[in-house]
């Protein structure tokens, strides 16, 4: 027997190493898809690629605050200055004049080749009229200073179109001191985007570190020592909440194990005993985290996440068996004796996560197999390690009469049967009354940033004019000529529903870099020189400009007819290329065109013209469209939860054999999963994915209570040890997750909340319904 | 005390150049009596004189003003717009070519200079037009004659000089020189409100 037992620590302690050796290789990852189908359609494998490695997945938004308005621009220049000269960003700018310059300069190079409003009646003698006379109006008007000796080379205002449209419906961030500033001028802003995708979180950490100390010079240099950096963005986001879930969990682990070993150490007054009721635990997780790697190839951040909620049930296997031990007795024998409840509660939690493990959600897939692996482990290890290791002679000394008051208060319990029954029907009025409200379906909920960094980022886009993400329209071609022309044939459509009041206005990519073929007729709209000199004679006739001042115009247009079409390379340098990047671009083999639109009034009017153009062209509302991915997400965990309870039920009736024991069993869990979910909403909580584990973890733990509590349970024999081992249990439970129900990352906050209070009521609930069988085996025996 | 006095001479000789130092009656005077007024209303007609014109450009209209800091100037003739600054906000309104620009003023440093030379000039508010321009007062409080040099070399580009006439606190003329050879006299007919 004690060479067995030697045995069996030594295939632990090798089962430890090995996972340890798995854990310490592991990729670890923070990618959203793992939240989104495995199988995904074109528009959700779109969105996927935009959000892991899109152009708005690489930007930081950055801004400095806490100093003067002229410190504050300093700073911002020579912030500017150290991340242009940084490898790692593509793209860096705060709005000053340079790149402005350099679009202007571009555009009036190439006005003729990029305006959409180029043809051959625009050359005509009535078209060039129309412009004289625009201009002249122009000339006399205020708004004449703005154009100046432009309208010499550019009489038919091709350049102030093109501004207009670079413009777009908004106007830009405020300028103070020649750089962007936030409305209220507080905060000086600049935006760089990185060369590394979003989803490369080690390299976006570095990135950030780039800025940070990109910003710590640019402070010392232009005497900002009390100024103070902000950065926000999905790089930003995804760096930032992985460092806030490691840190969360640690400090909030750290305390409620703290909270924890102060119950158990008033309990079990020994601290070798202690520490052996860590050793499931974390047995349980390492397997947990090594079964996942090893499954997955990677873990992904929310999984770790949930390792927390791992140790409230398992830490329980310990409490029963020690608590569960007599004075004089050996742990093994009361292992006999609670062991099998011990292992049908391991049973029913495993089943319940079970059901995620089919759920075609790697996210959840994963969270299923890392919580049946450590349970699995954990309960064997306390099975067959733990009393090994248990000093000899040890029992845990319970104050005396606590079991005999309990049991007391047992009986009395029983008088609230009929609150427990209230208290449901309420739950379920409620639930009912809330209807599909009681959900959040936004994907931020999921969103491990906390709430306060998220309007952060939503104040500072709002002061860079960046749109929120809206609806748009998605063109695919082969080569990004193929991609610009269907653009140019969907901006034509967007153009007509523009016309008649369907949206207010839409971007696209042909805007700055028209295809090939767009630029060839706009080139051979320009009349041979001859031509354009007679139409243009005729046009100025009677209007008081003097002979020859239009001999820029036709200079500028007969280079434009033979200059070679304008590539992306032209716009090396500018502020147009950063746009030009967030609409166009190559993946997978193919190339996309975004065409952003403003003001949609309806979208089934945009949907029903961009039918003509096929599969090419799918409008998108990117937000409406992941929270509809949540959403199905959230269903299908749904779904896959009761199918969980269902299995649960199936297990308990085939383990206990009696329908009336399973119901016992079970209806204190359902009522306390009810009464949880309500309260959680009744207080304004929406409940999102976590909540809907943490109940899961809920029926888990509480399992364990009201299987101890049922008539037939071997702890039934001595009522006052099984109640003080549940009460010990469950104090532990609450302590532990009550404490990480105040974290600020919502995933762990979610789950400490939900089990906290779920793991309570499920013990309340357990005593008052399972009261009488068990005073009545108090009383007979 | 003509210790005092010597001082105040020996300040008025070098500031000589300034004739209006000698009179008793400098450019703070004149600010702070533009800056006295509350409100103004007149009627103005502008010819602008361009190289690429063979004849003179004519707008007619009104302008208003009010403290602190909003100009409103409403072309009537040959066709109606308005152009009107609030803080630094511009707003240009054309009817005829269907048009509203918002623009802010800081986003336009040259327009923002010259929008200041007028409303500067109406508010009395010396610092506003120091921060543009280098400010030359000539003549008398009965009338005088204010000389607006751009200070940035930017703004020097565009505009050379801003010459603005007037008698107590009402202006008469507001003419621009522009860098290039432009040319724009604005005359100004004060109304009863």
């Amino acid at each position: 027997m004690s060479i067995s037992a030697r045995g069996r620590v030594g295939v632990w302690l090798a089962g430890l190493v090995a996972c340890a050796i798995v854990v310490a290789r592991s990729d670890y990852g923070a990618d959203l898809a793992a939240f989104l189908p495995s199988s995904p359609s074109p528009v959700q494998r779109f969105l996927v690629g935009e959000l892991r490695e899109g152009v708005a997945s690489r930007l930081a938004l950055i801004g400095i605050e806490g100093a003067a308005e002229t410190v504050l621009a300093g700073a911002s220049r020579a912030m500017l200055e150290r991340l242009r000269g940084d490898e790692a960003f593509a793209y860096a700018t705060n709005g000053a004049g340079d790149s402005l310059r350099a679009d202007g300069r571009f555009l009036l190079r190439n006005r003729y080749l990029l305006s959409p409003d180029v043809a051959p009646e625009r050359f005509s003698v009535a078209g060039i009229r129309a412009g004289l006379e625009r201009q002249l109006d122009l000339l006399g008007s205020p708004a004449g200073m703005l154009v100046g000796d432009l309208i010499a080379r550019d009489p038919t205002g091709e350049m102030l179109g093109l501004a207009d449209r670079l413009q777009g419906a908004g106007h830009g961030p405020d300028k103070r001191e020649g750089v962007w500033f936030s409305a209220d001028g507080r905060r000086a802003l600049l935006v760089a985007q990185t060369r590394a995708p979003g989803f490369d979180i080690d390299a976006q950490e570095r990135a950030l570190g780039r800025i940070r100390a990109a910003f710590a010079d640019a402070a010392r240099e232009s005497g900002a020592t009390a100024a103070k950096l902000v950065v926000t963005g999905p790089g930003v986001f995804a760096v930032e909440s992985r460092a806030g879930i490691k840190r969360d969990a640690l400090r909030f682990s750290l305390l409620g194990t703290v909270l924890v070993a102060g119950i158990l150490l008033l309990v079990y007054r020994s601290l070798p005993v202690l520490g052996l009721t860590l050793v499931p635990v974390a047995s349980g997780a390492l397997a947990g985290i090594a079964a996942v790697s090893l499954a997955f190839g990677s873990v992904h951040g929310v999984t770790i996440g949930f390792g927390a909620t791992l140790i409230g049930e398992s830490v329980d296997y310990a409490i029963y068996l020690f608590t569960n031990t007599a004075p004089g007795s050996r742990p093994q024998a009361a292992l006999q004796r609670i062991w099998p409840t011990l292992r049908l509660g391991m049973l029913t939690s495993a089943f319940g996560f079970g059901a995620m493990l089919f759920s075609g959600f790697p996210g959840l897939a994963q969270l299923g197999l890392f919580s049946i692996a450590g349970l699995v482990v954990a309960v064997y290890v306390t099975r067959w390690v733990l009393p090994g290791l248990v000093p000899r002679d040890y029992h845990v000394r319970v104050v005396a009469g606590l079991g005999p008051a309990l049991v007391r208060l047992l009986a009395a319990a029983r008088r609230l049967r009929p609150a427990v029954g209230l208290l449901a029907v309420a739950a379920v009025a409620l639930l009912a009354l809330k209807g599909p409200t009681v959900w959040d379906d936004e994907l931020s909920s999921l969103s491990p940033v906390p709430l306060s960094v998220q309007r952060l980022d939503q104040q500072m886009r709002a002061d860079l004019g960046a749109p929120d993400i809206g609806p748009m329209v998605i063109v695919s071609g082969r080569t990004q000529q193929e991609a610009l022309e269907a653009a140019e044939q969907v901006g034509a459509a967007l153009a007509a529903l523009q016309g008649r009041g369907v949206l207010e206005g839409y971007d696209s990519p042909a805007f700055y870099l028209p295809s090939e073929a767009a630029q060839r007729r706009r080139q051979q709209a320009i009349p041979p020189a001859p031509a354009l000199r007679a139409n243009l004679a005729q046009a100025a006739a009677g209007l008081p400009f003097r002979a020859g001042t239009f001999a820029p115009f036709l200079e500028d247009a007969q280079a434009a007819a033979a200059q070679a079409p304008v590539t992306d390379r032209d716009l090396a340098g500018t502020g147009i290329a950063l746009k030009l990047q967030a609409l166009l671009g190559q993946r997978g083999g193919a190339w996309h065109a975004t065409l952003p639109l403003r003001g949609v009034r309806d979208a089934d009017a945009v949907r029903e013209a961009l039918a003509a153009f096929g599969d090419s062209a799918v409008l998108l509302d990117m937000k409406r469209e992941l929270d509809g991915l949540y959403h199905g997400y959230r269903l299908r965990a749904l779904g896959f939860a009761l199918l969980g309870a269902l299995a649960i039920a199936v297990l308990l009736g085939l383990a206990l054999r009696s329908a009336r024991r399973s119901a016992d069993v079970l209806a204190p869990l359902v009522a306390a999963v009810l009464v949880t979910a309500a309260l959680l909403v009744a207080v304004g909580t929406r409940l999102n994915i976590f909540h809907l584990v943490a109940l899961l973890l809920v029926v888990g733990v509480g399992s364990n209570y009201t299987l101890f509590f049922e008539r037939g349970s071997p702890g039934a024999a001595d009522p006052g040890r099984t109640a003080t081992s549940v009460l010990f249990c469950n104090l532990a439970t609450v302590a532990g997750f009550g404490v990480l129900g105040f974290a600020s990352t919502p995933v762990l906050g979610a789950i400490g909340t939900t089990v906290a209070i779920g793991a309570l009521l499920s013990l309340a609930f357990a005593v008052v319904l399972a009261a009488a069988p068990v005073q009545a085996r108090a009383t007979a025996g | 005390m003509p210790g005092l006095e010597r001082i105040l001479l020996a300040a008025c000789l070098a500031l000589a150049s300034v004739p209006a130092c000698a009179a008793g009656w400098g450019v703070e005077d004149l600010m702070r009596e533009l800056a006295a007024v509350e409100s103004s209303q007149a009627r103005f007609v502008e010819r602008k004189y361009l190289r690429m014109l063979k004849a003179p450009l004519e707008q007619s209209g009104t302008l208003s003003y009010s403290r602190p800091g909003r100009l409103e100037r409403r072309t009537l003739k040959p066709r109606p717009e308005t152009l009107s600054v609030s803080g630094d906000t511009l707003v240009l309104e054309s009817p005829a070519r269907n048009e509203r620009r918002v623009l802010k003023l800081r986003d336009y440093p040259v327009l923002w200079g010259f929008v200041e030379s007028i409303r500067g000039t109406l508010g009395g508010d010396l610092p506003a037009l120091e921060r543009f321009y280098r400010v030359e007062l000539e003549g008398a409080r009965s009338q005088w004659r204010l000389d607006l040099v751009p200070r940035e070399r930017a703004m020097g580009e565009v505009i050379s000089l801003i010459r603005i006439a007037g008698g107590g606190a009402r202006i008469h003329t507001i003419e621009v020189q522009e860098a290039r050879g432009d040319r724009s006299v604005m005359k100004i007919e004060a109304q009863q409100p």
